[in-house]
């Protein structure tokens, strides 16, 4: 049987309760066809049983539903079912099953989380705020998880006071600081208007990115590996 | 705002500084911009393959001593530019607020004497901090023979300090950096390390470079060995305290009868780094790294090296075997041993699990037995014959247990 989530937590923890005895259960937010004779149903969230089973999981391991927030955020197209693989491994244990790295289950969802919390760290180094005439900054992002607000708080410390807007593309959503409060908000084409002395700016970055280089030893396989091409739309120096 | 030109003269005569490290420093925003991130952060990689991190520059390349491996030495005929330290702290804070750069590396050529140099850097550095607010991470560059003051008081400033000994021996320094004496850059190395010690005591609270000291050494522009310079950093880390010693090898950008005219492989600088690490996080010593007089070998890296000299310690048991052992294991990093120590509380592992762990075998195998049981060669030679061959394939490809011929070789030793 194939649960289709809403994508959300409790949606998919309401999966979870109805799936855990089926051993063919295949649970996904994703809107892909059926193939024929598959039987499918859609488990919207219920807040009663959705509360119970984060229940019943925190007493096996307190940290559990954080990972599942995670792994739900990873942006991967088997993610409901590798947390569903991970947490039912859980409540067999019952207790923290996160070492036990010689398991597939555990693994997967281990290896997913490690991805989602690299490309935060990637993107806390990736992003190119455009400094806007009002002073306030924006930068468009194109993660492959939804990690928007997550990447705020890092901003937040260091623009002390300064407005700035980290705007999702993709995904067609914002994670706005007026320089005090943040919040989300959806955004599906940002209009701004450059400071004056912005290109001016970008213009000495480009500059400088070619000067540091050493031309005799291009590596443009590790540049790859090091900083991946699906953010490379966003960043200056490579424009 | 400085001009382009000049960005450009300035910013390439730093690039052969390697250092490139923002890590060390959780300096926190006291009510201005930036703050310190203490494991490091990457804004950008050029095509060379190197990380941006920091925006590297030199007040200026208007240089009075004549080292003759530098492009900034006196007597070459060579643009120079300088840049105030108004200019230097525009830059970098507006860099810095579009989040291209985690901080700066500040450095300088001799300008007029040493003292008016590093008098020159403290002031920039001063500037950023009480006028611009900044709260970023900063690596300044220390001047020899510069007083002892105005290097403590820019300690006090910086994050991270560094005095490059770029030669590895004092008969290299002679020859080549004629002004310049090892006492000359290790004196005040030790003299700032002192100083660290006494402010972490006696004021814990106040900062005095969080991040520590570094420095550099060219590789191949002298006739030193691997075996001495693996000492020599030994000496510094464990001596002098020193977070990194960076190693660069050595290109030729100027001519000059005493100097090579090839560049050193990059190879030789990789291997270099590799025993660094050796010494750093894997409990090895410089003995056992390489002898005095020796290089690294080129075709397999260092630890397989001491491996295969050490044989009466493998194969090592995975099931049983503690971190130190483990690491000791070619083809083992940190990560791999830790990820075998968590799993091994709960299964005992078998070269299937290792491989489901992505735990990378190409060497391990020959090092390892898991359950009992050892997929590696046989005998000496065909290991360090498997071994230059990994290296060489350049891939991290995990080997196959399961497919027929592999397996078959595997046990068999033939290939």
């Amino acid at each position: 049987m194939i649960y289709f989530t809403d994508g959300t937590k409790e949606s998919f923890l309401t999966a979870f309760l109805a799936a855990y005895s089926d051993d063919e259960a295949y649970i996904t937010s994703s809107q892909a066809q059926l193939a024929l004779g598959q039987k499918s149903v859609f488990v919207g969230a219920n807040p009663a049983r959705a509360a119970r089973a984060e229940q019943r999981l925190l007493s096996f391991d307190k940290d559990c539903i954080e990972e599942l927030t995670m792994l739900l955020r990873s942006g991967e197209p088997e993610r409901e079912q590798l947390a569903f693989g991970y947490l039912k491994f859980l409540s067999e244990e019952r207790r923290p099953v996160r070492g036990m790295l010689a398991k597939s289950e555990v693994l997967a969802a281990q290896e997913c989380l490690a991805r989602v919390t690299r490309e935060i760290h990637r993107l806390h180094g990736f992003v190119r705020f455009l400094e806007c005439e009002s002073g306030a900054l924006y930068a468009p992002i194109v993660p492959k998880a939804d990690i928007c607000d997550l990447l705020v708080p890092h901003f937040q410390k260091r623009l002390q006071g300064i407005p700035f807007v980290l705007h999702d593309v993709p995904r067609k959503k914002a994670a706005v600081c007026d320089g005090k409060r943040c919040f989300a908000a959806p955004l599906e084409q940002a209009q701004i208007v450059l400071s004056a002395s912005e290109t001016q700016w970008q213009q000495l970055w480009r500059k400088y990115y070619q000067s540091v280089n050493l031309p005799s030893r291009e590596k443009l396989k590790q540049i790859r590996g090091n900083m991946p091409v699906r953010y490379w739309r966003v960043l200056t120096e490579l424009h | 705002m400085i001009d382009a030109k000049r960005l450009q003269i300035l910013t390439e005569a730093a690039r052969f500084d390697v250092s490139c490290s923002s890590s060390g420093s959780a300096r926190k925003n006291a009510g201005g911009m930036g703050n310190g991130y203490a494991a490091g952060l990457c804004h950008s990689f050029t095509p060379d393959g190197r990380c941006v991190s920091l925006l590297k520059i030199l007040m200026s390349n208007d240089c009075v001593f004549a080292c003759k491996y530098c492009m900034n030495r006196c007597d070459l005929d060579v643009p120079r530019a300088s840049a105030t330290p108004e200019e230097i702290a525009e830059l970098t804070t507006d860099f810095y607020k579009r989040n291209y750069i985690e901080g700066l590396f500040l450095s300088s050529a001799i300008v007029k004497s040493p003292n008016y140099t590093m008098e020159l850097l403290l002031r920039t550095v001063k500037l950023l901090r009480q006028t611009y607010r900044f709260f970023g991470y900063i690596h300044v560059k220390g001047i020899p023979y510069a007083d002892d003051g105005l290097v403590e008081e820019a300690a006090r400033y910086a994050d991270r300090m560094s005095f490059n000994i770029e030669l590895p021996s004092e008969k290299s320094l002679k020859l080549l950096a004629p002004q310049k004496s090892k006492e000359g850059l290790l004196v005040p190395m030790r003299t700032l390390e002192k100083k660290r010690e006494i402010f972490r005591e006696e004021r814990p609270k106040e900062l005095f470079l969080p991040a520590g000291q570094t420095t550099q050494l060219i590789v191949g522009a002298t006739p030193e060995t691997d075996g001495a310079i693996v000492r020599l950093s030994e000496r510094l880390y464990r001596g002098a305290k020193l977070k990194r010693v960076y190693y660069s090898s050595y290109l030729p950008m100027v001519h000059d009868s005493l100097l090579p005219d090839r560049p050193a492989g990059q190879l030789r600088e990789h291997r270099l780094y590799q025993a660094d690490w050796l010494l750093r996080f894997y409990g090895f010593t410089a003995d056992e790294i390489a002898p005095e007089g020796e290089n690294l070998p080129l075709d397999i890296d260092p630890k397989c090296a001491w491996a295969l000299r050490n044989l009466q310690y493998f194969p090592v048991e995975v099931n049983r075997a503690p971190l130190e052992l483990l690491l000791r294991v070619p083809g083992v990093g940190g990560r791999s041993a830790d990820k075998i120590l968590k799993a091994q509380r709960y299964t005992r592992l078998t070269f299937d699990d290792l491989k489901k762990m992505r735990v990378v075998l190409k060497r391990a195998r020959h090092f390892l037995t898991a359950d009992g049981k050892y997929y590696g060669a046989k005998d000496l030679q065909t290991v360090r014959g498997l071994l230059a061959v990994a290296e060489q394939s350049g891939t991290c490809e995990q080997l196959s247990l399961f497919d027929h011929a592999t397996a078959y070789s595997a046990l068999t030793g033939e290939f």
